[in-house]
């Protein structure tokens, strides 16, 4: 890479993160949270075509919601940045219970962990992931 | 081989320029078109796309003269003497975008480069920028080839392919409702794009076009944006992750595991078969997706 590719390639990086900067500076974002059931349902069928929802277990802050559906498979969506994205919640997951604090880890590291506040309900969406683990 | 500048270069400081202008239009219009890691992992994408695309640009030109000295024709360079040439050029090089794009997103080989320029689940003009590291390393050069055999010079290519990205950049945009009727009929538009960046099961798999939506017209692939289904942007199983190295390369991760864990005799087609495609039918690929979504039916497993 010659000197002149190197200075351009410095200006873009420059301006690449100005623009980053501009956009967090003005206040542009979203503080996206699932407002309820219905929202959590709504969302899980868009991730997954032909999903229907039945039962939501959604973090009291609306971060994040559990769906499952009529055949008892679960999806765990959660906010990702000004939008959602959603994952099976299978056998390959892993449930953490800490009183009301429910954490699911995703296999894939880079979707990462996510803690759901659920109240009383923790206790039972931890044991409907244990079933998935001995199903 | 005769050289051209490349016209890119010369439109960064307006595509700069629009990207703020649209920026502004979403304070005023909606908040969460943008959002900041969003638009720094487009553009940190975009730029080490242009060092992968500078540091491959050699071989690509070479192949590209290596091909043209068994050209059919002899067209020149000169716009006074070959104008009709250039827009011939324009016009074929269009068609070649479109053939390479259908098949960046029906073939997985294809798809695991092509994918980055999806992965955002936002519609703007840092998307647009948002483009692939891994191009030459899936050989997408290949379907320009044809061009150089037909006897147009590697420059008028390269510098028709330059305007062609240009032209795409500005319908990035949800700033943009539609345009005049005869310009959607004949152009590709921001309305027509945002079809393509859709994940919705109606809008998979259509408008492939570059320039001009006459190929998606004539080919069959054409759905136009319907006002009372809004489009949801990204790719089918959204990555959950500003990571731009997971970006640039999961589907090929993605590959390499289907390809080790498959059994020999399937093993080539987790790599040219269409994305989401499984030997044992666990997975779903786009044509699964709408069959199951017009039946109401589950998907066991989104497609990638």
């Amino acid at each position: 890479m010659n000197q002149a590719a190197l200075i351009q390639l410095g200006i873009s990086l420059i301006a690449v993160l100005f623009v980053a900067w501009l956009v967090k500076r003005i206040g542009l974002g979203a503080d996206p949270r699932i407002a309820d059931a219905d929202h959590a349902i709504r969302l899980a069928e868009e991730a997954e075509a032909g999903f229907k929802g039945i039962e939501v277990a959604r973090d009291r802050a609306g971060f994040a919601a559990i769906v499952r559906n009529a055949e008892g498979r679960m999806m765990l969506v959660r906010a990702h940045g000004n939008h959602f994205a959603a994952r099976p919640v299978d056998a390959a997951t892993v449930g953490r219970l800490d009183k009301e604090f429910l954490t699911l880890t995703s296999p894939e590291r880079t979707f990462g962990a996510v803690t759901l506040q659920l109240g009383k309900e923790a206790g039972m969406w931890a044991s409907r992931m244990r079933d998935l683990n001995c199903g | 081989m005769d050289k051209l500048p490349d016209p890119v270069v010369y439109a960064v400081p307006g595509f700069i320029l629009l990207l703020i202008i649209e920026m502004l239009i979403a304070l005023r219009r909606d908040r969460s078109r943008y959002e900041a890691r969003d638009t720094l992992t487009s553009l940190m994408l975009g730029t080490i796309s242009q060092v992968a695309g500078a540091a491959v640009g050699a071989a690509v030109i070479g192949m590209a003269v290596w091909v043209y000295q068994f050209h059919l024709f002899d067209i020149g360079l000169d716009f006074r003497s070959w104008w009709w040439a250039w827009i011939l050029c324009f016009f074929l090089d269009d068609l070649a975008y479109y053939v390479f794009h259908r098949s960046a997103h029906r073939v997985r080989w294809f798809w695991a480069s092509h994918v980055i320029h999806h992965s955002s689940q936002h519609y703007n003009l840092s998307t647009a920028l948002r483009q692939t590291w891994t191009g030459f390393f899936s050989l997408t050069f290949l379907f320009r080839l044809p061009l150089f055999l037909i006897g147009f010079p590697p420059a008028m290519v390269f510098f028709c392919a330059g305007l062609n990205l240009i032209y795409q950049f500005w319908i990035h945009t949800e700033a943009i409702g539609r345009m005049p009727k005869w310009f959607e009929a004949v152009m590709n538009t921001p309305s027509h794009h945002r079809v393509h960046h859709g994940v919705n099961p109606r809008y998979l798999d259509a408008n492939y076009a570059g320039v001009f939506i006459i190929w998606d017209r004539m080919f069959g692939s054409f759905v136009a944006e319907r006002d009372d289904e809004p489009v949801r942007y990204g790719i089918v199983k959204q990555l959950g992750s500003f990571n731009i190295l997971w970006a640039a390369f999961h589907e090929w991760v993605g590959i390499a595991k289907d390809v080790w864990h498959a059994p020999w005799r399937h093993k080539l087609s987790y790599m040219w078969r269409e994305p989401g495609w499984s030997h044992d039918g666990s997975r779903a690929t786009s044509a699964t997706i709408k069959e199951r979504w017009a039946a109401g039916r589950p998907v066991e497993e989104a497609a990638e």
